[in-house]
């Protein structure tokens, strides 16, 4: 009976507190999916009678696989670029304690504020080889202008530059914060069996921290696929046209605001999400993603 | 991009404000002053909201307000490519001034409104021509003892004159090469030859003449394949004053070659002639290099006070002033006070307008405003095989393949012959 009574208790306690959650889940989550759904199967100029076809219509549009290729490219760069770069830092930070290590968390983080418009703007800036700082170095590349940069063959690099630099200071330090999470007495285990700062980083530390490393594959991933601000920044002010329709985000929305086509512009919307979905779910299950939480049945 | 709401006095503007919110003035949009200016004189007559927006957001805004069915600017100002697509009925944001504009209105606009006639009526109304003309620097033709080509073929022959002294005969690797070369050629790559059906034939004589006679003159180095507006560009050659003449758009001279931040060309040295002829009247067109439109909402409360105000903001007297005007006006008797400004212009080695006025008559009909995103192809596909160093002749076609994938997205029927 008391124990009846404490789990509906801790029922009860747990609704109230995913309540709210649910309700953001609800009205941000579920119902624009919802939404888009429906849309998806709205008529158009190329569909008269709505359904399915819009999907179809979407896979066979003439910008739709460079915009595949585009992003695929940025992914295997950006990702991989992110997941090792990131693991190797917050590796290596871990192991400056003391004054220094507040600097460089901030040092770390100072790059992440620079986004957007902004981050576009500093990089054109970085790498006009007329403007730029660093022309010398850029002229010794045989970089001499403009166009040698900003041409349609370089711009998955430009685009992973861009975005790593934005993003990869704040994972330094979520992976920092993962570091501190692992128990002192498992290091110092590791030190009294004879293990060096190498080994203790790569068979210790790495595979303890592989879990935050996963679920940070997922948004980083998620993040790739879904690319839109840089190339839409450069096609619409530094170099107009250059990399529209560049991703599969700046399609989508090219049907829904130049082609007046929103049902296919939701189409393409969701088999990114479902893509997105579906790459979670296999990264979660072939890692031990919710395995050794802590959290157990009592 | 300008969007302009208006209402009827402020009893009424109180009645619709919930459907009408103020919005906010940002600066630095050129035809802000123009629309401040009908502001203050319709104060407590008609209520006038400005809004800026990019102008690339033009077709977001309207189709977000489409959907949502409420929020509709009264006017925006944009491309008549925009219109195009608005007065689509699967937008329907355009409305046919044919009713709410007096006839005298179209007469007094000439040719300079045709970009707004879509199968017989006017969906919106011009407010500036960009078309092209020749500009040449008379000091460096003096030092070089050039004459003024008043042909494409006396353009190429003059321009192969300048190689090895230094000098340039211009940048075309941005829509300048569409504007002033494949336009004023009459190339068609957006012909509407039947509703919903666009001539893309980019093996058209009209076409191929363009890339024959500009392709030399890449390969020997006298035109420039990167922008007019490249930094590198301005820094190697417009900043040092080594353009001898550019086609270009009426707007050149004062936005690109007179500012001390752009090429900074000094004031005496500048001219503007005739656009070089491709053939014979009537093969002797003009390109055009942009020029906004007033669109008027089919959903405005106000029908007639909307379009009143687009007619002011094209029509009007101040529409003569530097300050709040400083481009081409499309209509005539605004246009010739704009002259009565610019023909005195110090900067100017020789008054321009002659030309200007002569090329504003001219501005090539073959291709007109479609719905699918003409402008901005010319920037992935045309201008990127230019600056990428390729041949004119494939970015021509790599050009009009992507138009003629493009079309059919936008319900029209492609004609490639």
């Amino acid at each position: 009976m008391a124990r009846s009574h404490t789990k509906l208790n801790s029922l009860f306690v747990g609704s109230i507190m995913f309540a709210p959650y649910f309700a953001l889940l609800i009205a941000f989550g579920i119902v624009p999916i919802v939404v888009a759904a429906r849309t998806s199967l709205e008529a158009s100029v190329l569909n008269p009678d709505g359904g399915p076809l819009n999907y179809l219509q979407v896979l066979q549009d003439f910008r739709f696989l460079p915009a595949l290729l585009n992003v695929g490219i940025f992914l295997i760069l950006y990702v991989p670029a992110m997941l090792i770069v990131v693991a190797g830092m917050s590796l290596l930070l871990d192991t400056v304690q003391g004054k220094w290590n507040i600097s460089l968390r901030l040092a770390y983080l100072v790059p992440a504020s620079l986004t957007g418009a902004t981050s576009v703007l500093v990089w054109y800036f970085l790498l006009e080889p007329t403007l730029s700082p660093y022309q010398d170095i850029l002229k010794a590349l045989g970089l001499t202008q403009g166009g040698d940069i900003w041409r349609a063959p370089n711009l998955a690099y430009i685009f992973v530059v861009m975005a790593f630099f934005t993003g990869a200071g704040n994972w330094i330090v979520v992976q920092y914060g993962s570091l501190q999470s692992i128990p002192d007495d498992i290091l110092e285990a590791a030190r009294i069996d004879g293990a060096s700062g190498p080994q203790i980083a790569l068979k210790i530390k790495l595979p303890l921290i592989k879990k935050y490393l996963v679920y940070m594959g997922i948004l980083v991933f998620a993040a790739g696929l879904q690319v839109f601000v840089e190339p839409q920044l450069i096609s619409a002010s530094v170099y107009p046209g250059l990399a529209s329709n560049w991703s599969l985000n700046q399609l989508s929305y090219s049907f829904a605001f130049q082609g007046n086509n929103l049902g296919a512009a939701a189409a393409l919307s969701l088999m990114l999400l479902l893509v997105c979905i579906v790459s979670a779910v296999v990264l979660i299950f072939r890692t031990d993603f919710f395995e050794g939480s802590g959290v157990k049945r009592k | 991009m300008l969007v302009l709401k208006v209402g009827f006095g402020e009893w009424l503007e109180r009645s619709r404000s919930r459907r009408n919110p103020v919005t906010p003035v940002l600066g630095g949009h050129p035809r802000v002053p123009q629309a401040e200016a009908y502001q203050k004189l319709m104060a407590g007559k008609v209520d006038i909201k400005i809004e800026v927006i990019a102008q690339a957001d033009a077709q977001t805004k309207i189709t977000l307000v489409n959907r949502a069915k409420k929020g509709w600017p009264d006017i925006i100002f944009g491309t008549a490519a925009d219109t195009a697509q608005f007065l689509d009925p699967s937008n329907g944001f355009a409305a046919d001034l044919t009713t709410t504009v007096s006839k005298d209105i179209f007469t007094g606009f000439g040719e300079g409104n045709s970009d707004c006639l879509f199968d017989g009526k006017y969906y919106c109304l011009k407010n500036d021509l960009a078309n092209t003309v020749l500009w040449y620097n008379t000091k460096i033709f003096k030092e070089l003892k050039l004459t003024v080509p008043t042909t494409m073929e006396e353009f190429a022959a003059t321009a192969m004159k300048l190689k090895g002294t230094g000098y340039s005969a211009g940048a075309i690797g941005d829509q300048n090469y569409y504007a002033s070369f494949l336009q004023s050629s009459e190339c068609p790559l957006a012909q509407i030859t039947a509703p919903n059906t666009v001539r893309i034939a980019p093996e058209d004589p009209k076409c191929t003449r363009v890339s024959k006679l500009v392709q030399p003159l890449l390969d020997a180095g006298v035109v420039d394949k990167r922008s007019s507006f490249d930094a590198g560009f301005i820094a190697d050659v417009a900043k040092k004053n080594k353009v001898a003449m550019t086609l270009g758009p009426s707007w050149f001279g004062d936005f690109v070659i007179k500012p001390a931040d752009s090429w900074g060309v000094p004031a005496g040295e500048i001219a503007a002639a005739n656009m070089p002829a491709w053939g014979p009247a009537p093969d002797d067109r003009s390109g055009a290099y942009g020029g906004g439109v007033f669109t008027v909402s089919s959903h405005s409360a106000f029908p007639q006070a909307a379009a009143d105000a687009a007619v002011w903001m094209t029509t009007s007297d101040v529409m003569a002033k530097l300050e709040t005007t400083p481009t081409f006006p499309a209509y005539g008797p605004a246009n010739k006070l704009w002259e009565a400004r610019i023909s005195v212009d110090p900067y100017y080695a020789s008054n321009p307008y002659p030309a200007m006025a002569a090329g504003a008559n001219k501005i090539s009909q073959v291709d007109r405003p479609v719905r699918f995103p003409f402008v901005a192809q010319i920037g992935t596909v045309l201008q990127a095989g230019i600056n990428g160093g390729g041949t004119l002749e494939a970015a021509q076609t790599d050009f009009a393949k992507s138009l003629q994938n493009l079309a059919p997205s936008s319900g029209y029927t492609v004609e490639t012959k």
